[in-house]
C-alpha cells in the first residue's frame, strides 16, 4: 500500500518535473507581453511585435495539461504512453476537465498500456508493431473515446460545480470568499486546488469582476515570499539543500510560479502548508475586503503595477509573506545537518531500511 | 564496493546535484568508489558508461521521479531510495548497502 502511494507520488512528481519548464517559459513570455502592452495584448495581432512574445507564451501555456498528462503516463508505462498522454491531455483541455482531468487521464492511459503489454499477445512477426502502432493507436482510441464520452464528464462537472458553489458563496461576506480563495491558492502551490481557484478567478474576470483575480495573484505570490522570509529569520532551521531550493523558489515566485515551493512542502508538509494556508487565508480575505482588483491573469510581481491599487497590492503580498515567514520560523524544528565532508560519523549513522531488487 | 547510480529530483535543479556530491564524497571517505549520473532538468550529465555499469557491484537510484534508461541496469542488484534519504543520511545508506550485499 505504502509502495503504491509512493509510486503514485513518483509518477505525479515526474509529471510536474516535465511540466515546470513549460509553465516557466510560457508563463513568463505571456506575462512579459501583458506587462508591456496591457491586457488588450490578445487583440493586438499585427499591431506590435510584442504580440508574438505574448502568443508564444499563450501557446506554451496551452501545452501544460498535455505535457503533464504525457509525462505521468510516460512515468507509468514508458515511451508508448507519451503519444496517447499528449492527446488525452488535449482532450481534457477541450472538455474543460483541466488539470485534475489531465492527471487522472494520465493514470488511465499509463495503466491501460501496462495492461495491454501484459495481456495482448501478438505473433512474433508483429512484435515490432506493438510500440509504434498497436499501443498508441488502441490506447488513444479506447481511453480517448471513454474520456470524451463518459469519464471526462464527471470531472468537468465537478469543476463546474466547484465554480458555481464558489460563485454562490459570493453573496456571503467578501472576507469569507477572499479567505476561501486564498486558502485554495496557498494549499498546494500551483496544484489542482490552486488551479481550481485560478479557474474561478479567471472565469469571474471574464464577467468583469476583477477582485478574485487580485486575491489569486496575491495569494499565489505569498508562499515563495513566506519561505524566503522564514529562511532569513531562521536560517538554522533549513538544511543547505533546502536553502538552495528556497532561493530558486523565490526567483520563480517573482514570476508567480508557485511550484518551486513544492520540494520544501514535501519535506515538511504540515508546517509549510499549514503556515502557507494561514497566511493566504488571512491575506486573501483582507485583499478582497480592500477592493483590490487586477485584470491580468498571470505575471507575478511584474503585473502588480497594473492593479487598481498597486501599493496596497504590494503591501498585501508583503503582509502575507511576513505572516507565513514568521509562523514558519517559529514553528519549524531546527535541523542538524549530518554527513559533512569532515569527520563522517560512520558508527553513529542510523541504518536505512533498503531492499535490493534485480531489475 | 563499486557503486554506480543515478540521482534525479522533481525540479531537477538543486537536489539532484547535491545528492550526487554527497554520495560521491561520502562513499570515497568510506573507502568505496562511486559515480552518480545526474538526470536534472538540464539533461543527463556525468553519464555512466556501459563498462562502468558492468564493473559495478551495486546500483543506487536516489530518485523522486522516473529514471531514464533504467534498462541499462538489468540484472544488477539495485537499491532505490528517495533523494531525501540520500541527502539526510548518506552514511547510513551506504552502510546499509554494504550489509545488504553481504547477505
Amino acid at each position: 500500500m505504502e509502495k503504491t502511494l509512493r509510486n503514485i507520488k513518483n509518477h505525479v512528481m515526474t509529471g510536474i518535473s516535465f511540466m515546470i519548464p513549460v509553465v516557466v517559459a510560457g508563463g513568463i513570455l505571456q506575462a512579459i507581453g501583458v506587462a508591456i502592452c496591457g491586457t488588450g495584448i490578445s487583440q493586438m495581432e499585427g499591431e506590435t511585435l510584442i504580440w508574438y512574445v505574448w502568443k508564444l507564451g499563450n501557446l506554451g501555456m496551452s501545452l501544460v495539461v498535455p505535457v503533464i498528462c504525457a509525462a505521468i503516463a510516460y512515468s507509468i508505462a514508458d515511451r508508448p504512453a507519451i503519444a496517447p498522454g499528449l492527446i488525452l491531455g488535449f482532450v481534457c483541455t477541450y472538455i474543460n476537465a483541466g488539470f485534475i482531468g489531465g492527471i487522472l487521464a494520465a493514470f488511465f492511459v499509463g495503466y491501460f498500456i501496462l495492461f495491454l503489454k501484459k495481456n495482448l499477445k501478438v505473433p512474433k512477426t508483429m512484435q515490432g508493431l506493438m510500440p509504434v502502432l498497436i499501443l498508441p493507436l488502441l490506447t488513444t482510441l479506447v481511453c480517448g473515446f471513454l474520456f470524451f464520452t463518459v469519464l471526462g464528464r464527471p470531472i468537468a462537472a465537478l469543476i463546474a460545480w466547484i465554480v458555481s458553489a464558489l460563485t454562490n458563496m459570493q453573496r456571503g461576506s467578501r472576507f469569507l470568499l477572499g479567505a476561501i480563495l486564498g486558502a485554495l491558492c496557498g494549499v498546494d502551490f500551483g496544484g489542482p486546488m490552486s488551479k481550481t481557484a485560478s479557474t474561478f478567478a479567471n472565469g469571474l474576470l471574464v464577467d468583469g469582476v476583477a477582485g478574485p483575480e487580485a486575491v489569486k495573484l496575491v495569494c499565489c505570490m505569498i508562499p515563495s515570499v513566506g519561505l524566503a522570509v522564514s529562511a532569513l529569520l531562521a536560517r538554522k532551521k533549513y538544511t543547505r539543500v533546502e536553502r538552495d531550493s528556497i532561493k530558486s523558489a523565490f526567483v520563480m515566485g517573482i514570476c508567480m510560479i508557485t511550484e518551486g515551493c513544492i520540494p520544501l512542502a514535501m519535506n515538511d508538509p504540515l508546517r509549510v502548508i499549514g503556515a502557507s494556508v494561514i497566511a493566504t487565508t488571512i491575506t486573501g480575505g483582507v485583499t478582497y475586503v480592500l477592493g483590490i482588483e487586477n485584470y491580468v491573469t498571470a505575471g507575478g510581481w511584474f503585473i502588480i503595477p497594473l492593479s487598481n491599487k498597486p501599493l496596497l497590492m504590494a503591501a498585501m503580498v508583503l503582509m502575507g509573506g511576513v505572516i507565513m515567514g514568521v509562523i514558519l520560523a517559529v514553528w519549524k524544528k531546527p535541523v542538524n545537518e549530518d554527513g559533512g565532508e569532515a569527520g563522517l560519523d560512520i558508527e553513529g549513522a542510523a541504518d536505512i531500511d533498503i531492499e535490493i531488487e534485480h531489475l | 564496493m563499486n557503486i554506480v547510480g543515478v540521482s534525479a529530483c522533481s525540479a531537477g535543479i538543486a537536489h539532484t546535484y547535491i545528492v550526487q556530491e554527497k554520495l560521491e564524497k561520502t562513499a570515497k571517505a568510506m573507502g568505496h568508489s562511486c559515480k552518480i549520473e545526474t538526470q536534472g532538468s538540464i539533461g543527463v550529465e556525468n553519464q555512466l558508461t556501459p563498462e562502468e555499469i558492468a564493473a559495478a557491484d551495486i546500483v543506487l537510484l536516489a530518485v523522486d521521479i522516473k529514471v531514464s534508461g533504467a534498462d541499462r541496469f538489468k540484472g544488477k542488484p539495485t537499491v532505490k531510495v528517495s533523494t531525501e534519504v540520500a541527502t539526510k543520511n548518506p552514511v547510513g545508506l551506504i552502510k546499509s548497502m554494504e550489509k545488504a550485499l553481504e547477505k
